[in-house]
């Protein structure tokens, strides 16, 4: 029991990743659409347009309405629907002669409300050409209908975005991942701050097994990116900045290594891998949070990319985001501390 | 300041004593200059760009690995009681800042001699080349202080110097690019910035680590 008492913060890390694992892989994600043909369309016409629906059940919902969506108020209401199965359904929309707007086409949103599903977009679904420009007319036939009285649900999902899908989930392993990186190369230029004002053993040992702990987590931070990466951007590698900075950081904290193993006497290299500690974590800071703001990059936060928030992490997943951060971090602790202690059995059998 | 001036007359000293080593540099820069030029015959610019750095790097690792290692321990010991630590990293600074001004204006007149000169914005390339020299030199001279601490240093130069100068080196170039005419930026201002800022860091490192580096 007692070492319940003094080890529960491993405790707490290992309930609180396992929860986040659990809760993070098995909550779906909200109703979306993935897919809708066709895509273009012309003024005047009937247009039957199909879509495919995720985590959608049509077959089961009562009330379905449907709506392409302009900007503003302008919509236009689905005239007849077939179901075809929980994940398809049709729609036929009588679009009218003329758009609400200034120039030759216009880029429409399909908006779809169930009662079971609740209301769910899909962005450029449709865009809708016109021969000639009329908006007056445009303006009254785009008018009638609104968009009102959407379906409310109440179920903890996760939100759907187009280009992440289900791989939004990764946001409780890649970021809190390099978030517990940092945390842990702090910890370890800490300890080597603190061998510096006054040199033992253990500062040195416990700088190390930060260190240690902080380039595993900053490979699977990078792995995981890369599998992001493969999904949203195409490619493992795509020799973006951000991902490049970050390899480059993995290097300078390899090379502390390199740097512990040429020097065999013990108090010249716990002295000096301190210094080069305190160096690289100050290299590290340029490299990851200000190079790649000022450059252009395909990751969020980056190169003019909007960062963490709005509606990729929405209430729902900071409930799972924040904790990760703090299980992931706690492990990490732990394993440093595993490290550490390792390290200091092997030199006392050395003695 | 008098034993800063004091040093820096010593390693002067020193290197005109020994002009093999200075010489051995010179003669390193006009070499690999020509290697690149036979193989290539006409150099385009883009290749002169990452050429003309790349020399300044690897003449500065050979030049700077020198300037902890050549001191033996008897010696360091004597220098540490006469002058303060910051004394020594001050004037080995500006010793190899000055030794790397002077390889970039070798560099720079060979290439031209041999490939052309393609320079476009004079002040800019410049301005570029002394910041750019500036962030190589205390970068390097406080990793040759780390790596004169190790075994087999030039390799632990090479280990522990690259993943830090790429920041400044893709930085250097992207501003020379510019002053070549290959790129049109208009972020020029803070690319300098963002230089200035890196060698600020790395200077205030230096200044603060190296006292602890020093004691043996």
């Amino acid at each position: 029991m007692s070492s319940m008492k003094k080890d529960w913060w491993k405790w707490l890390g290992v309930f609180i990743l396992t929860l986040v694992i659990l809760i993070g892989l098995l909550v779906p994600l909200n109703p979306g659409i993935t897919n809708v043909s066709p895509s273009n369309a012309t003024s005047g016409t009937t247009i039957s347009v199909s879509a495919n629906g995720y985590n959608t059940f049509f077959t089961s919902a009562k009330n379905i309405r449907a709506w392409l969506k302009l900007a503003g108020d302008h919509a236009l209401a689905a005239k007849s629907q077939e179901i075809i199965s929980d994940n398809e359904i049709i729609f036929t929309f009588d679009l009218p002669s003329y758009l609400p707007v200034d120039q030759l086409y216009a880029e429409t949103a399909l908006v779809i409300d169930s009662d079971i599903d609740g209301a769910f977009v899909r962005p450029f679904a449709l865009s809708i050409n016109q021969k000639e420009v009329n908006v007056e007319l445009g303006e009254q036939a785009w008018s009638s209908d609104k968009i009102t009285d959407l379906s409310q649900t109440n179920h903890f999902r996760y939100p759907f975005r187009n280009i992440l899908v289900e791989t939004i989930r990764n946001t409780y392993f890649h970021v809190p991942l390099w978030f517990g990186m940092i945390l842990l190369f702090l910890g370890s230029t800490i300890h080597s701050i603190q061998f510096l004002r006054k040199p033992n053993e253990l500062s040195d040992q416990k700088a190390v097994g930060f260190v240690s702990t902080g380039v595993l987590f900053g490979i699977l931070g990078l792995v995981t990116g890369a599998i992001w990466a493969k999904f949203t951007w195409g490619a493992f590698w795509s020799w973006d900045v951000k991902q490049n900075m970050s390899a480059i950081c993995m290097l300078i904290y390899a090379a502390y290594f390199v740097l512990r193993q040429s020097m065999t006497d013990q108090d010249r290299r716990a002295r000096v891998s301190a210094v080069y500690n305190l160096f690289a974590f100050m290299a590290m800071i340029p490299l990851l949070f200000v190079i790649p703001r000022l450059t252009e990059s395909l990751h969020p936060g980056n190169g003019g990319n909007p960062a963490l928030g709005g509606e990729d992490l929405d209430n729902t997943m900071r409930m799972i985001f924040y904790p990760a951060i703090i299980g992931w971090t706690l492990l990490g602790v732990w394993m440093a501390q595993l490290k550490w202690r390792t390290m200091r059995i092997e030199s006392r059998l050395r003695e | 300041m008098n034993s800063i001036l004091v040093l820096l007359h010593k390693e002067f000293t020193l290197e005109f004593r020994q002009k093999y080593a200075i010489g051995g540099v010179f003669l390193y820069v006009f070499s690999t200059v020509f290697i690149v030029y036979s193989a290539f015959i006409q150099i385009p610019t883009t290749v002169w760009n990452v050429q003309f750095w790349l020399i300044i790097l690897f003449a500065a690792v050979n030049a700077f690995l020198k300037s902890f290692v050549s001191e033996n321990s008897d010696k360091q010991l004597y220098l540490y009681q006469l002058v303060s630590p910051l004394a020594v990293i001050i004037s080995k600074l500006i010793y190899n800042l000055l030794i790397l001004l002077m390889i970039t204006g070798l560099a720079f007149l060979t290439l031209v001699l041999l490939a052309g000169n393609p320079v476009r914005d004079a002040g800019l390339f410049f301005l570029t080349s002394i910041v750019g020299a500036a962030g190589i030199s205390i970068a390097f001279t406080f990793i040759a202080a780390i790596a004169s601490k190790g075994n087999n240093q030039a390799t632990l130069m090479a280990i522990l110097g690259f993943p830090v100068i790429i920041p400044i080196l893709l930085t250097i170039m992207k501003l020379s690019a510019n002053a070549l005419g290959l790129i049109q930026d208009t972020a020029i201002l803070s690319d300098l910035g963002i230089l200035l800022g890196l060698d600020a860091l790395l200077l205030s490192l230096t200044l603060l680590l190296f006292p602890f580096l020093w004691k043996d």
